[in-house]
């Protein structure tokens, strides 16, 4: 596995507050990495370090190259959605196509006009007049057509509705990923994407609180939900969260046996939205205490 | 059933710049010239538009240019003709270069400063483009390409103007002043193609003042470039008694005409009609020399001054970090 983003004791502070604070991570080739926190968890800013769009401290190595100072380089085979609001409203469809053919080398203008014959925009429009749905479209087909090898999108369906939000990441996964390409998605609404990655990163108040493949989580953490009776026994097994729902309470283990677990209750892989909330809620009880 | 298709206009045409785009970064450079054309429409249609005026101009008026009945033949003297319509020339191409300098400094305030506030510079630099050649591509519209082609369609209005002109003329529906004479056409021209080149690098501090400005404002970048020298030069005499400053703006905008002598050539280059006495721009061609414009050392100190603008555009553009 070679990789495509190393990170080293990444530090970063605006002002007073600390966005990143010692942030190490190593994404490889052909994997799909989820980078999950709440709003104002340092995503943005480790997603700006990694594209070169801001200063910080720390060793960062995007294919090989220091984001700050190759950065030029960098954007030939890295590609990245900040928003899905940053298509500039005066440009027209064609000349967006036009631009990026003009100054992309790697860039497939009829892979772009494959994707945009499926939707309803027009050549003629300009961004202004598409609605927000359609603007996703767009700079999903423009970005799609590039033969980038790390994409990065950040909050990509952020205000879209449902129909676009399921239609941008199927179109991500069945026509653009492969073994060869390398996706990092940030995002807050956990659930709909759970099933796109391969990996995944909390951040949380600019520290990683969990970082592991998705096969790894199954091996590490089991949630358990308890049989009434039986909630003492499982609280001497120091879950690291416990909640309850419905009258039924849930809990979730770090690193126990199935088998000392199984007589409590009922065992399952916690979801990574379960593990997400978990994760954050332990974190903010820890700093706590 | 292969048919081979034709070959449009529109095809010929670029094949004919293909040159121009065959090395990829000439190709990226010349899209990004292109994009700023897309984005900002002015550039090439206030320059239409007022030659469009012009023509029109020339087609509804009425007797704007009526002589004196008293001094007939003065007038129709040919020497005198020549330097009317030389004038005639010079004076029309007056609202082109006008708009130009409006619409030019509206574009340099606006060309880094509306990407960051509508974040669009987040798709433009998700692309591999340099901030060099971002800068340097609004650079060169504002400095060459707008100017030159400025100048190409006041050219192009003046000799419609006369043609229209003078057909009216031939049909006795406006006075016959404007008389075709080419060596007083191309010294015409080319004393304000001169005049152009010279005004080029004179003005360019400003050119990477409004550029600086345009990339360094987090907001309100008209109220920075306008209220801040008026600001400064009324401190500056309030609390000093000194006019250092509006001297500086005023000399850096007339300045560089001083060492061209132009008063003693245009005094020289005057011609009489009777009473009245008019300037003869082809005169005043063979007397103007622009050699002292490149020997002033403020000229170049200006251009210096501009290189050091546009860098920090460049740098501003490509390590401030406006968070969002």
């Amino acid at each position: 596995m070679t990789a495509v983003i190393e990170a080293r004791g990444l530090k970063k502070s605006y002002n007073n507050s600390q966005a990143l604070q010692d942030v190490s991570f190593t994404v490889g080739t052909g994997r799909i990495v989820g980078l999950i926190g709440p709003n104002g968890a340092g995503k943005t800013t480790a997603l700006k370090a990694i594209l070169g769009l801001t200063q910080f401290q720390g060793d960062l190595k995007v294919l090989g190259l220091d984001p700050r100072s190759r950065r030029d380089e960098l954007m030939r085979d890295v590609s990245f959605i900040a928003d899905v609001a940053v298509l500039p409203r005066w440009l027209r469809v064609s000349q967006a196509l036009e631009f990026v053919a003009g100054v992309h080398p790697k860039f497939d203008r009829a892979r772009a006009m494959e994707f945009l014959r499926r939707t309803d925009i027009r050549m003629r429009s300009r961004v202004r007049e598409l609605s927000k749905g359609m603007v996703t479209q767009l700079h999903l087909a423009l970005i799609l057509a590039i033969d980038a090898r790390l994409l990065v999108l950040d909050e990509p369906t952020l205000g879209l509705d449902l129909l676009y939000r399921r239609q941008f990441y199927d179109t991500l996964l069945n026509d653009y990923f492969d073994k060869e390409r390398t996706i990092l998605v940030t995002t807050h609404q956990v659930e709909e994407v759970e099933n796109l990655f391969t990996d995944v990163i909390f951040i949380n108040r600019g520290r990683i609180v969990l970082d592991a493949s998705v096969e790894g989580l199954a091996e590490r953490y089991v949630q358990l939900t308890v049989t009434p009776d039986n909630a003492a026994r499982a609280r001497e097994l120091q879950p690291f969260y416990e909640h309850e729902t419905f009258g039924r309470l849930v809990m979730i283990f770090e690193g126990r046996p199935a088998a000392e677990l199984a007589p409590l209750g009922e065992l399952r892989t916690p979801s990574i939205a379960d593990l997400f909330v978990a994760r954050m809620a332990g974190n903010t009880r820890t700093e706590a205490a | 059933m292969s048919t081979p298709t034709a070959v449009t206009w529109k095809e010929r045409v670029p094949a004919a710049f293909a040159w121009l785009t065959r090395h990829p970064s000439a190709r990226a450079f010349h899209t990004l010239l292109r994009r700023e054309f897309w984005e900002y429409r002015s550039l090439w249609m206030a320059p239409l538009t007022v030659g469009v005026l012009l023509v029109l101009s020339a087609l509804l008026t009425h007797g704007a240019m009526q002589i004196d009945a008293s001094e007939p033949s003065e007038w129709l003297d040919p020497h005198v003709k020549r330097s009317v319509f030389a004038l005639a020339w010079w004076g029309l191409t007056i609202p082109h270069y006008v708009v130009m300098i409006l619409v030019l400094s509206f574009y340099l305030l606006d060309c880094l400063y509306a990407e960051r506030k509508d974040r669009s510079i987040l798709f433009w630099k998700s692309l591999p483009v340099s901030d060099g050649a971002t800068v340097g591509a609004k650079l060169c519209v504002a400095g060459l390409i707008v100017p030159l082609e400025t100048f190409l369609v006041a050219l192009i209005t003046n000799v419609l103007f006369t043609i229209v002109w003078d057909l009216r003329a031939v049909i006795g529906h406006a006075p016959e002043l404007l008389v075709w004479d080419t060596v007083a056409f191309l010294k015409t021209q080319t004393l304000m193609f001169m005049g152009l080149m010279i005004s080029i690098l004179w003005y360019a501090p400003f050119l990477g003042a409004l550029l600086l400005a345009s990339a360094w404002a987090r907001r309100n970048v008209y109220l920075w470039v306008t209220l801040v020298p008026l600001l400064t030069i009324i401190v500056e005499r309030i609390a000093f008694g000194t006019h250092y400053i509006a001297n500086l703006l005023h000399y850096r905008s007339v300045g560089i005409w001083g060492s061209l002598h132009l008063e003693t050539a245009v005094f020289g280059s005057f011609t009489s009609v009777g009473q009245a006495t008019v300037v003869s721009i082809p005169a005043l061609y063979d007397r103007v020399h622009i050699g002292p414009a490149f020997t002033n050392i403020d000229l170049w100190l200006g251009l210096i001054f501009t290189a050091a603008c546009v860098y920090a555009a460049v740098w501003l553009r490509r390590y401030r970090d406006d968070s969002y």
